[in-house]
């Protein structure tokens, strides 16, 4: 106790705080602290060194409403963890992970489970220090010196002078009917300071003041701009243990890190012999027609549409004329070295066959590269399809048209 | 209901067991016979009934094996039980622990009980465990992997290992309390230091044969799936029953007259507080090994979870859910539930149910053709004979035993225990 440093603040002798009874074990203080409650003190409180079990039903003690708090905490931190995972990754940015869907509850449980169990443990915490007035930085008891064995072998019990039923002598007597070893009067503390240390203040705002350099950090980057890189913390995926295509590998003879197809063996899927599915071809010439794999039906169309979409108007726009973002943009460059896509509806690729069309999408045309690697085969004949149908549309007439949707056209 | 504080407060040794009957005697000897005698008919049934199935004994060996394992979940749980209150050296345990010791004792019966399922395999006739088949195994490429372990003969063998180390190490036990009953008080407190000593490694030893035998029982009935999380996925359930179960008989035996002012509403909060934690570490335990296969999405090991997921299985999975974990851990979530007899007694028989749920949920769908559940009156008969056998093993060995350790040196402050 650092409190011989000043004299007292108030001047004038200190009141009287309360009663300190001292005893020697637990059951003499089980039995004090329920002749104390019988009495109808409520001002009052035991001291100990351990837990005492069967305290709380002598003091009268209500059960504590902290389990209500870790509750209401742990539903908190539950329905933020959900939150924050919709948010994040279904809503607001919607990326797809292992091929997960964008909310996908099973991935999200470990940090729903997490966020639970911290909000319930830091409102525990917190909640059982409010509960108790901690931390409470002095106390009159502080100053007596016999109270220090509270914290190695010794048990007590304190009336506050400020109850209603405190009376010099006679809570004296009663504190001396129940056998306590000594007693005495605890005095107001008048020796600590009431100002909290400067040191302690400082220390605050400093602590107060760094905690904020993050946040300000976070905020300038959100709203500057840069063109320095980002700053790469984990390096991890820069060098991988693996060797990339076309590489060079001493390990084998003929040093390279590509392994060519063994002799007389086909891999998994590529045993692909029928040409017109595979290549458009019948024959020596292109096929005029579709491959029998290839269904007409809406849910085919749809595909077509969809496949499109994707990887075709970024060029050749959304109905196929050649003018998508990107021509638009090339355009506007005039750089002069753009070969504009092709616009689909024109007169000789209505007349080509759709074994040429499919073989255009597979390996690419002039700028345009082989889109086999990325479209499935049979949603490149999809893609076919719906440009077939693109093409009818632009020399279409009003009787192609269903009698019961011409309405809708005036 | 007992109020707070009971009689006991001081700890004072004196009244040790004062005035409480800590035998069974006639009530064990009633139980005994009557449970004895359902148990036999209750298994006739099934047999009769699985007879007429006329599928060599598939559907008979389904339904017992998850009446088994579930009973097996209880016999092997108060082992561990018994194994941990040892290790920890617990005190507020002991007015129980000898109850725990005679559920764990009753091993040489559920090596017995096994038998119908196990037999036929260790002979080599594949009735469910299809790797009994050694010419199946030929045919695929990650069955032969797996036929240095999975063959009959080592299987025998592991199968005399797991309840040949649990009868020892349960009988160890008992003896050891036994015996301690009569020792002078210096004696007692060096027995409690020898308990403590074997339990240690014991604990080891258990771990390792209850992970194995889950292994063996019930997951190897899909002989290509693997899960390396299976066996303390089990093993949750073993906590979960035996935590239960001591609670329900100590209720019973109360209902009899038996350890009633010994065993306290504070011993009972200690066991719903179990019944709770295990709750969540099944449901803990249960979602890190869907997880894991979910994630990983290997098709040898989701097709287990894909089976589980189809048709009226799907909705026995959400049951599972809800059943075994949300709704149970609301329910016991409240100290008063833990501290109110017939609210405890309601969850500890919600969670018996939902464990034998849950076994039928790992068991029964390699059933042939079982692409719905296939609850029938078999698995019910079945479930009681297993159990009211089980029953008759240990009222057989409890009713000539005294109920509680009287001489253990930690008895006093078990009876004056407190719970806040």
């Amino acid at each position: 106790m650092s409190d011989v440093k000043k004299p007292s603040v108030k001047p004038g002798p200190a009141p009287v705080h309360g009663l300190l009874a001292e005893y020697d074990t637990p059951p003499q203080l089980l039995h004090a602290a329920k002749k104390i409650r019988a009495a109808g003190f409520t001002k009052w409180d035991t001291y100990s060194p351990f837990a005492v079990h069967g305290i709380d039903d002598a003091m009268g003690i209500k059960m504590t409403i902290l389990p209500w708090f870790t509750l209401c905490a742990g539903l908190i931190g539950l329905a933020t963890a959900i939150t924050l995972q919709w948010w994040t990754n279904a809503h607001d940015y919607k990326w797809i992970v292992s091929g997960k869907p964008f909310w996908s509850i099973p991935a999200n449980v470990p940090i729903m489970f997490e966020l639970t169990v911290l909000l319930s443990a830091i409102t525990t915490l917190v909640g059982m220090l409010m509960l108790n007035n901690l931390p409470h930085p002095s106390h009159p008891l502080d100053q007596v010196r016999r109270f220090a064995r509270v914290t190695d072998d010794k048990f007590f019990l304190m009336i506050e002078a400020s109850d209603p039923k405190f009376d010099d002598v006679e809570t004296r007597e009663l504190l001396e009917s129940t056998h306590a070893v000594a007693i005495e009067a605890v005095l107001e503390d008048r020796v600590t300071e009431e100002k909290m240390p400067t040191g302690l203040v400082y220390g605050l705002i400093i602590v107060a003041v760094a905690s904020v350099v993050p946040f300000a950090l976070a905020a300038k980057a959100r709203y500057t701009k840069s063109s320095s890189p980002r700053i790469h913390l984990i390096q991890d995926m820069d060098s991988q243990p693996k060797y990339k295509a076309q590489r060079e590998n001493s390990f084998f003879a003929d040093n390279r890190a590509t392994r060519p197809e063994i002799d007389g063996t086909v891999a998994v899927g590529d045993a692909r012999d029928d040409d017109k599915f595979y290549k458009g071809k019948e024959g020596d010439g292109w096929t005029r027609t579709f491959p029998s794999q290839i269904v007409f039906n809406e849910a085919t169309m749809d595909r077509g549409r969809q496949r499109f979409g994707i990887y075709c108007t970024p060029c050749h726009g959304q109905i196929g004329l050649g003018d998508g973002m990107v021509a638009q943009r090339a355009d506007s460059l005039a750089q002069g070295t753009w070969v504009p896509p092709t616009n689909m509806t024109q007169e000789n690729l209505r007349q080509m066959p759709v074994g040429e069309l499919f073989n255009s999408i597979s390996h690419g045309v002039r700028n345009m590269p082989g889109y086999a690697a990325q479209i499935k085969t049979e949603d490149r004949w999809a893609i076919i399809m719906y440009v077939r149908a693109l093409q009818r549309s632009r020399s279409g007439s009003v009787n192609d048209v269903p009698p019961d949707a011409r309405a809708s056209l005036k | 209901m007992a109020t707070k504080g009971s009689k006991v407060s001081t700890g004072s040794g004196d009244g040790v067991a004062g005035g409480d009957n800590i035998r069974l005697a006639e009530v064990g000897q009633a139980l005994f016979i009557k449970a004895a005698g359902v148990g036999v008919v209750a298994l006739g049934i099934s047999a009769f009934l699985g007879m007429n199935e006329n599928d060599g004994w598939n559907r008979f060996s389904h339904s017992y094996l998850v009446a088994f394992v579930w009973v097996m979940t209880i016999g092997a749980g108060a082992l561990w039980w018994v194994t941990i209150q040892n290790i920890v050296n617990s005190h507020w345990s002991t007015v129980i622990r000898r109850v725990a010791e005679l559920i764990a004792s009753n091993a040489p019966v559920l090596a017995l009980l096994s038998l119908p399922v196990v037999l036929p395999l260790i002979m080599g006739k594949p009735v469910m465990y299809l790797w009994a088949d050694a010419a199946l195994m030929h045919e695929s490429h990650e069955l032969t992997n797996k036929i240095g372990y999975l063959n009959p003969t080592f299987f025998a063998i592991r199968f005399v290992v797991y309840f040949g180390f649990w009868t020892l190490l349960s009988r160890f036990f008992l003896k050891r309390s036994l015996g301690q009953d009569k020792e002078t008080a210096v004696a007692a407190a060096k027995t409690v230091v020898t308990m403590r000593r074997l339990a240690g490694p014991a604990m080891i030893g258990f771990a390792l044969t209850i992970t194995f035998c889950a292994i063996d029982l019930i997951m190897s009935l899909d002989p290509k799936w693997f899960s390396t999380m299976f066996g303390v996925y089990y093993f949750a359930s073993c906590v979960l029953a035996v935590n239960s179960s001591l609670a329900l008989t100590l209720m019973w035996l109360q209902g009899k007259g038996r350890l009633t002012s010994s065993v306290t509403v504070h011993h009972f909060h200690d066991l719903g507080k179990m019944v709770f934690a295990f709750t969540v570490f099944w449901a803990y335990v249960g979602f890190s090994q869907f997880m894991l296969l979910w994630y990983a999405n290997i098709p040898e090991e989701t097709l287990w979870f894909k089976i589980r997921f189809a048709n009226s299985w799907g909705s026995l999975s959400w049951f599972l859910l809800f059943g075994h974990f949300v709704i149970p851990f609301f329910g016991l979530l409240s100290r008063w539930v833990k501290r109110n007899r017939k609210a405890l007694a309601f969850w500890c028989i919600w969670q018996l149910v939902m464990i034998y749920v849950d076994m039928y949920w790992l068991v029964m769908p390699t059933l042939p053709n079982a692409t719905e559940v296939p609850f029938a009156l078999i698995d019910l008969t079945c479930w009681i004979g297993v159990l009211a056998l089980f029953i008759a093993g240990v009222a057989y060995r409890a009713k000539s035993l005294d109920l509680l350790a009287k001489n253990d040196p930690r008895l006093p402050k078990s009876l004056a225990f407190e719970n806040i």
